[in-house]
């Protein structure tokens, strides 16, 4: 019989730990190394078995021999660095600290319940960077405004998706065809940029952070993960074209 | 070119600080995501534009210098190498590319009937899809390389010094 109540509620919080962080979108050797130094501040062993749904934690103790199994349900989390910087930090934290479970448990639920940026503020600033992108292939005033408002439009009409919970690949090339057919407007334009304005207004939603963790992982030998991310970047990506695809058959007599 | 060099690295800022919002990143990490943009798209603007190299060999060591950067800035922000570099690359992303495929297929499918059209679309789907596919690759791979040679220091970038 295990005596030592504490015993399973570590092992909840480890579990919760190491799903959350692979919810945020970490690459999976930062979870698997942040998880384990988790574990040492404890004293206990911990293994993981990462998939792309669920993870198996299994933490030993090494005084008794005893060991526990638990399994979590990576949650649908949006992307957070801020997750991935904060709960990296606690981790060390644990480590060098030895902080006891409850204020360690305190600290975590803290950092997951921030505030996010607000959602304004992130629609401004991403739409300026689209514009800003426009600029970048060489695009003029006209087409930087353009893409600016389709940017702003299309990633609205995804946030307010989003928080409808509608399936993402429905999202992604709903957000497509509604960004890149306002970007087509520049076509009325005459000695305009209007295909520059058209291929940088969907770029918003291109899925960097699945893309880059997908062949980090690979990389650094997780390659089945690598492999799911990647299939689930190329998926998104997929959609994109779908939408994109959608305005470009509307307007491709003016485009040749 | 000096103005080019600097603008191009301007909005390659201005465009990392907008793409990395989305990703939600802790607020002090924003200034060294917009540095790193900056200083990577400008350095292979300025590869491509004044020595001739082609855009995924730029775009391997615009990477290369985010992931070493963000080696430096991480320490000085406790952010992990990821958070300021993937939002560092995204001005990278080689969205004409990306766009020419999905063009050129579009188009391939609207001319089955026409050889020499259909041939020509083929190539430009091809050669495009191909550029696009490597050039992320290596972006990827350009800035996790650092992190594969110094593996000690990058990951306790976010280990607060101990006050002994």
């Amino acid at each position: 019989m295990d005596t030592n109540t504490s015993f399973p509620s570590l092992e909840k919080f480890i579990a919760e730990y190491a799903a959350c962080l692979m919810g945020a979108g970490v690459h999976t050797s930062r979870v698997v190394r942040n998880t384990r130094r988790i574990g040492e501040a404890f004293e206990r062993d911990v293994k993981l078995t990462v998939f792309h749904k669920s993870i198996i934690v299994t933490i030993a103790d090494p005084q008794t021999g005893k060991s526990h199994n638990e399994i979590a349900d990576i949650p649908a989390l949006p992307i957070s660095f801020t997750y991935n910087s904060e709960l990296s930090a606690l981790s060390w934290e644990a480590y060098d600290k030895h902080l006891s479970l409850e204020i360690l448990k305190e600290k975590f639920n803290a950092i997951v319940k921030a505030p996010h940026i607000h959602p304004l503020l992130v629609l401004l600033l991403a739409s300026l960077a689209n514009a800003s992108f426009c600029r970048l292939f060489g695009g003029d005033l006209y087409s930087i405004c353009i893409v600016y408002s389709a940017t702003f439009t299309g990633l609205f009409l995804k946030q307010q998706m989003q928080k409808h919970k509608i399936n993402v690949y429905i999202t992604f090339i709903a957000s497509a065809f509604v960004a890149s057919l306002l970007a087509s407007t520049a076509l009325i334009f005459e000695h305009t940029t209007a295909e520059l304005a058209l291929s940088t207004s969907v770029l918003f939603l291109v899925p960097g952070v699945p893309l880059i963790n997908g062949v980090i992982d690979i990389v650094e030998g997780y390659i089945l993960i690598g492999y799911t991310r990647l299939t689930e970047a190329a998926l998104l990506i997929t959609s994109i074209a779908i939408g994109l695809s959608f305005t470009l058959l509307l307007v491709k007599d003016n485009l040749i | 070119m000096i103005v080019d060099i600097i603008l191009d690295g301007f909005f390659a800022a201005l465009a990392g600080i907008g793409f990395g919002s989305i990703s939600d990143p802790p607020l002090r990490a924003f200034k060294m995501i917009a540095i790193l943009a900056a200083i990577g798209h400008a350095l292979r603007f300025s590869l491509m534009s004044f020595s001739g190299f082609d855009i995924s060999t730029a775009s391997f060591f615009g990477a290369l210098v985010i992931g070493f950067g963000s080696l430096l800035l991480g320490k000085k922000v406790y952010c992990p190498m990821t958070v300021l570099y993937i939002p560092a690359l995204l001005p990278m992303i080689p969205g004409r590319y990306a766009y020419n495929t999905v063009f050129s297929l579009i188009m391939l499918m609207q001319s089955l009937n026409d050889p020499e059209k259909l041939h020509n679309y083929l190539e430009k789907m091809v050669s495009n899809g191909l550029v696009t596919v490597t050039v992320i690759f290596l972006l990827a791979v350009g800035a996790t390389l650092p992190m594969m040679l110094f593996p000690h220091k990058a990951f306790s970038l976010t280990r607060h010094e101990q006050k002994s």
